[in-house]
């Protein structure tokens, strides 16, 4: 099982563009940014497997992390 | 002409009388559509000093060439008028399906002019065009009416309505259609109230010419795709705008009782996520659009549907009022879009009347005997209908908008009016966020946040930063973003999906014959921010800097709680801003566009 941390949009350009990292679990999805360099603050919304969570949510063995950003506002 | 319906028509409803004109090619050619043909129009056609709710005053309905065809979101019309609210420039872009069936009768623009002696409606089915009795349906309330005529006249029949607060000129009166879409800001509502226009009831069934078949359905194919390919498409479409709720209220950025804070503590009973959970039925999307970012709720307590709550009602009916229940924001949706009255003024009027109720500036003998406190729901509700009918001391003061409200009580009210150019500030806090509150400030209607939005940006950039890239940014997205607003699509498929906006321009060519790029639309974006400016200059003696200022609660009183507790941007930041944005722009010390500027964009002879 492999944690991944997905990041959308404008967020790729924090991790060199790529698509996607692979981490380590037991961390919080906070955290984790950090540790990719990816201010929370600009991230809007976190969901891991489809499903909306918190960023203080700890990150367990084979989740999907999903990190969307805003864009543009309405 | 390849792109358009073909027909302007004029609706005189002092005379009755109904005219039908070709749409000016050159009109086409310098303005393309949407809100460059109403400014055009306001600014060549309604007098100086007209009344706004007189007979002078037109409402200007447009549409652009994308409206009606296979382009993600092309349902949107602009109405253009001059605001009762603000006595200066003002438009309302309007999604839904009622644009799509007006270019489909041939119709690019109509222009209602006069006042009639009589409530009519305005019924259009391709060339068949009738003023009809309204007397009947005065008084009522915008889902009423939609659903007479939709059993009058057939599910394919759209409407545009007003409730009763367009009828009572609330200030900022909107304009429904579709059960939950409106051209909400700025008074539009009022204008056509005044008009004594209780409706518009439109089919349309003809085709809309295009330059090149093939490429027109290639390129829209391809903006399609770049849709549904968009990563974000799955979460945008489950949380539309309310995506950003949870995310404000993390960054300071969700007005809290009044602005007088960005976070509030009862957030999580208005995100998205709950919202979600607890009231939504289903996704709703206007024409032609792959993401829909409407959503049906149902609110089991008050056995009452809406289509909404959006972000920006439940960041003013929520927050704002200190109300953390999704059903009661919901509820104030509802009752505001059946009476008629734009969510967003009603939300800061309401926060406004809390606060200085709260403070004892305004007592149970100014309120009609409502305990005005912040949270307080059945008191948001009374107060709704109030304004709606003006009923009351309390209705009356709060229908003239907070600006006009503020002025009339005083006693240090007008301090917590948060507004621009006399129009309500929409849902995002600014008190450190300085290229936000910029876009707040130069906004060409009012404190709205449409034209342009920068708060990620802020946050990348540093939120107090006050540098001349920023003030760029705000220019290129005010030449910019309005230009779906032109183009008659709408832009979240840009904003939120992040679709690559090259793809517009094969589309655009394809549609109309004529090549244009970014760097050519954004010129028209930026003749037409100059024209609405030079509209407020003609219209309101004495305007100039001084309109530009933020609510004085951003540069005077930092927030005491959540995450911008401390934080306030200072006076003399806000003047370099104004500065440097005078500046980039090309206009004076005041705020004028020079005469260099208005030659320069070819606008000179218009503005003269």
């Amino acid at each position: 099982m492999t944690t991944i941390v997905r990041p959308f949009g404008i967020l790729k350009s924090y991790i060199d563009n790529q698509p996607e990292r692979i981490v380590e679990p037991g961390r919080t999805v906070r955290q984790t940014m950090i540790d990719l360099h990816i201010p929370p603050e600009v991230v809007a919304l976190v969901t891991v497997n489809d499903e909306q969570e918190t960023k203080d949510y700890i990150i367990r063995e084979g989740d999907l992390v999903k990190l969307i950003a805003v864009v543009g506002g309405g | 002409m390849n792109g358009y319906g073909g027909t302007t028509l004029r609706v005189n409803l002092t005379t009755g009388q109904i005219t039908k004109q070709p749409t000016p090619p050159e009109l086409a050619r310098d303005f393309i559509g949407g809100r460059g043909f109403g400014a055009y129009y306001l600014f060549k056609e309604v007098p100086k000093d007209a009344d706004p709710l007189g007979s002078e005053n037109k409402l200007i309905i447009s549409t652009g060439p994308f409206s009606g065809l296979m382009i993600p979101g092309g349902g949107k019309c602009d109405w253009t008028t001059k605001s009762p609210l603000t006595g200066g420039y003002a438009d309302a872009s309007m999604g839904g399906h009622f644009t799509a069936e007006l270019k489909y009768a041939g119709i690019d623009t109509i222009i209602l002019e006069g006042v009639s002696p009589k409530p009519v409606y305005l019924f259009i089915d391709d060339d068949k065009i009738q003023l009809l009795d309204a007397s009947e349906m005065w008084g009522k309330g915008a889902f009423e009416i939609e659903n007479h005529f939709k059993h009058k006249y057939g599910e394919e029949y759209q409407v545009a309505v007003i409730g009763p607060g367009g009828e009572n000129m609330v200030m900022y009166a909107c304009i429904n259609h579709d059960y939950g879409r409106q051209a909400g800001r700025g008074g539009v509502g009022a204008v056509m109230g005044s008009k004594k226009l209780k409706a518009i009831v439109l089919h349309g069934t003809k085709a809309v010419p295009v330059a090149d078949l093939e490429g027109y359905r290639n390129a829209g194919m391809a903006l399609y795709k770049a849709c549904k390919d968009a990563e974000g498409l799955a979460e945008w479409t489950r949380y539309g705008t309310t995506i950003v709720t949870s995310w404000c209220d993390e960054v300071g950025a969700l007005p809290t009782r009044n602005f007088q804070a960005g976070s509030f503590e009862d957030g999580k009973g208005i995100y998205g996520q709950t919202m979600r959970k607890e009231i939504v039925i289903t996704d709703k999307g206007c024409f032609g659009c792959p993401c829909p970012c409407g959503k049906y709720s149902h609110m089991k307590r008050y056995s009452t549907q809406v289509e909404g709550p959006e972000y920006e009602t439940i960041g003013l009916f929520g927050s704002n009022l200190g109300i953390g229940d999704i059903q009661a924001v919901a509820e104030a949706n509802r009752l505001c879009d059946d009476l008629g009255i734009d969510t967003i003024s009603a939300g800061v009027c309401i926060g406004w009347a809390m606060e200085a109720y709260e403070k004892g500036i305004l007592t149970k003998a100014d309120t009609d005997g409502l305990d005005l406190k912040f949270g307080n729901i059945e008191a948001t509700f009374a107060a709704v209908k109030k304004i709606s009918y003006c009923k009351g001391k309390l209705g009356a003061l709060l229908a003239q908008g907070v600006r006009r409200a503020a002025k009339q009580v005083g006693k240090g009210s007008e301090k917590f009016a948060i507004e621009v150019k006399g129009m309500e500030q929409s849902s995002y806090a600014t008190h450190n966020a300085t290229a936000m509150l910029l876009a707040y400030m130069t906004c060409d209607v009012g404190a709205h946040h449409n034209r342009s939005w920068a708060i990620t940006y802020d946050l990348q950039v540093g939120r107090d930063k006050v540098v001349p890239e920023k003030v760029a940014r705000i220019i290129w997205l005010q030449n910019f973003r309005p230009m779906f607003d032109v183009l008659g699509a709408c832009r979240l498929q840009w904003v939120e999906l992040g679709i690559n906006r090259d793809l517009y321009v094969p589309a655009l060519e394809a549609i109309t014959g004529l090549h244009r790029t970014w760097e050519d639309l954004e010129a028209v974006g930026n003749r037409i921010w100059n024209i609405t400016r030079m509209y407020w200059f003609r219209e309101i003696e004495g305007f100039g800097r001084e309109w530009d200022m933020p609510a004085q609660r951003f540069y005077t009183e930092p927030p005491k709680t959540g995450a911008t507790a401390g934080q306030i941007t200072k006076y003399e930041d806000v003047v370099r801003l104004l500065d440097m944005y005078y500046e980039q722009r090309g206009w004076d010390a005041n705020g004028l566009p020079t005469t260099a500027t208005l030659e320069k964009l070819g606008i000179t002879s218009l503005v003269a």
